[in-house]
């Protein structure tokens, strides 16, 4: 399975007179979820563009599975690592939302015969079957964000990479694209969200990377990374509701179910009277 | 696309910035001008030096070279053009040249006027409102389009998407599923942009007034002198037969 080792990370825009990102270094291995968290232009998209492959380093490295980023080219690393965009209208091209899946299934060399194999149980496991001759462009914007994510998550990548995930949808679009993200997760793929939506990030991932002006302010356990006043001032965020909660109330036990992010305060309540 | 930087307006303070859009267009114009009608290899070398000058003087001739590699594809057409019907290496460079002069010509233009100025010197000019409404909106747009380019193009490598792959025809096609969302996204924007308009009563009163009226000072009537120095010896050198 994947390995993602960033080393003394430093990034420069071609025409920036400032590094976007600055000595930054971690790494992520199989099985895990990370949530890339901070402020607008703390360089969150920036960091995952040079996960993948799209940016290249200016100064140190990224290596997936021990080999520089620099010495592979991105449709190599997309076969490992798939990228979400946050704008899902940025990939839409085809006709058909099945033709949008084979896309990338083309791309990678599968077979025909493969690839509508794949179309069949990605549609069925996105829930998008009844859609699949509809065109991308008419679905509404969880449709359109899930088509996305199962356009890419086809080849099965063994990393998945997902830029703003929540933006712009209503609660019942957020509870699916969560449901998909958690899926990934529990087939023991690593998946990186991308994100301001703290609520979000906590129901899916255990650790989280704090950015604040191009550099790490924060790595660590998400709850506890956010449960500290000073860095969720600091990256410009906020606690999530079950841990204000539970500061607010003195009730103990919500943290342990973040799941319950998606119930109503009433159902948090009972769940921890019980 | 990187050669599209060359036209997108950098706010400095600069004199060239602080000109009046309307001198710098008519130098700018009559720059394009002569580049076409000269084939000459000294009056092309000329107009790019002297434009290269304008450009530091702009400040941007970092931006200017930097948008050369963009340049790069279309001096290859050119020269590849040339062998293959019959011209020369040298007619290769000699238009190679000219669309680098002609290019610097607006280049220098757009990096040192805001699109709101260009509106405004083309309303003065007695252009009607709709026209010069839709001239500075494409202009501010070329900046938009070129990140949403990038973008899009981002996406679909990170789909295994590999431009470089192929011979011509395949890259052609493999060039669709940039092209296509870009459209789409394009004519879709355009439609927001009118709907925001009407909402804000474009159109509703037939005499609009100017907020910053232009106005030319001394500098910008140096600039009417150079171009009109630039004309003369421009219909000298036809006179002595220079081509």
């Amino acid at each position: 399975m994947v390995k993602i080792v960033v080393e003394s990370l430093y990034f420069r825009y071609p025409e920036a007179s400032d590094y976007a990102l600055r000595n930054i270094s971690f790494r992520i291995v199989e099985g895990e979820s990370v949530a890339i968290l901070g402020e607008n232009g703390a360089g969150k998209t920036t960091l995952a563009k040079n996960l993948n492959g799209l940016l290249k380093p200016t100064e140190g490295s990224v290596k997936i599975d021990g080999v520089d980023t620099r010495n592979l080219s991105v449709a190599k690393i997309a076969r490992k690592i798939g990228f979400v965009n946050h704008n899902p209208e940025h990939q839409f091209f085809a006709e058909k939302v099945e033709d949008e899946v084979r896309f990338g299934l083309r791309n990678f060399g599968f077979s025909e015969e493969a690839a509508d194999k794949t179309i069949q149980e990605v549609l069925n496991v996105f829930g998008l079957e009844e859609y699949r001759g509809k065109n991308p462009f008419q679905l509404s914007g969880g449709e359109k964000k899930r088509l996305a994510i199962a356009s890419i998550m086809a080849w099965r990548p063994e990393a998945l990479i997902v830029d703003e995930p929540t933006i712009g949808m209503d609660y019942a679009q957020k509870l699916n694209i969560r449901r998909v993200l958690r899926s990934i997760v529990s087939e023991g793929r690593c998946v990186i969200v991308i994100t301001h939506d703290v609520d979000f990030a906590a129901s899916i991932c255990e650790r989280a990377i704090i950015l604040s002006r191009g550099e790490v302010i924060g790595d660590g356990r998400l709850r506890d990374l956010l449960s500290d006043d000073k860095l969720v001032e600091k990256a410009s965020l906020r606690k999530p509701f079950l841990i204000e909660l539970e500061k607010e109330t003195g009730l103990t036990g919500l943290e342990e179910d973040f799941d319950a992010i998606s119930s109503t305060l009433v159902e948090v309540f009972q769940k921890c009277r019980s | 696309m990187s050669f599209l930087r060359a036209f997108k307006y950098r706010r400095k303070d600069t004199a060239v910035h602080r000109l009046d859009p309307r001198s710098k267009f008519l130098l700018s114009i009559i720059l394009m001008a002569v580049s076409i009608v000269f084939t000459d290899i000294r009056v092309l070398l000329a107009l790019v030096f002297g434009q290269i000058i304008l450009l530091s003087l702009a400040e941007s001739l970092r931006e200017w070279l930097s948008s050369l590699r963009g340049l790069l594809f279309f001096f290859a057409v050119i020269f590849a053009t040339q062998i293959l019907f019959g011209g020369t290496l040298y007619t290769g460079f000699i238009l190679s040249l000219r669309l680098l002069a002609l290019s610097s010509s607006m280049s220098w233009f757009f990096l040192s006027s805001t699109p709101e100025d260009i509106g405004r010197a083309m309303s003065v000019a007695g252009l009607p409102i709709e026209l010069t409404f839709s001239f500075t909106m494409a202009i501010r747009f070329i900046p938009v389009i070129y990140d949403e380019f990038q973008s899009i193009y981002d996406t679909q490598r990170s789909r295994g998407l590999e431009l470089e792959k192929g011979g011509f025809r395949n890259r052609i096609r493999n060039l669709m599923p940039v092209l296509i969302p870009l459209l789409v996204g394009t004519i879709r924007r355009t439609y927001e942009i009118a709907d925001a308009m009407e909402v804000r009563a474009f159109g509703a009163s037939p005499k609009r007034t100017i907020f910053k009226p232009l106005r030319l000072k001394s500098g910008d009537y140096l600039v009417c002198a150079a171009s009109a120095i630039l004309v003369a010896s421009a219909a000298y050198l036809k006179l002595l037969g220079i081509e």
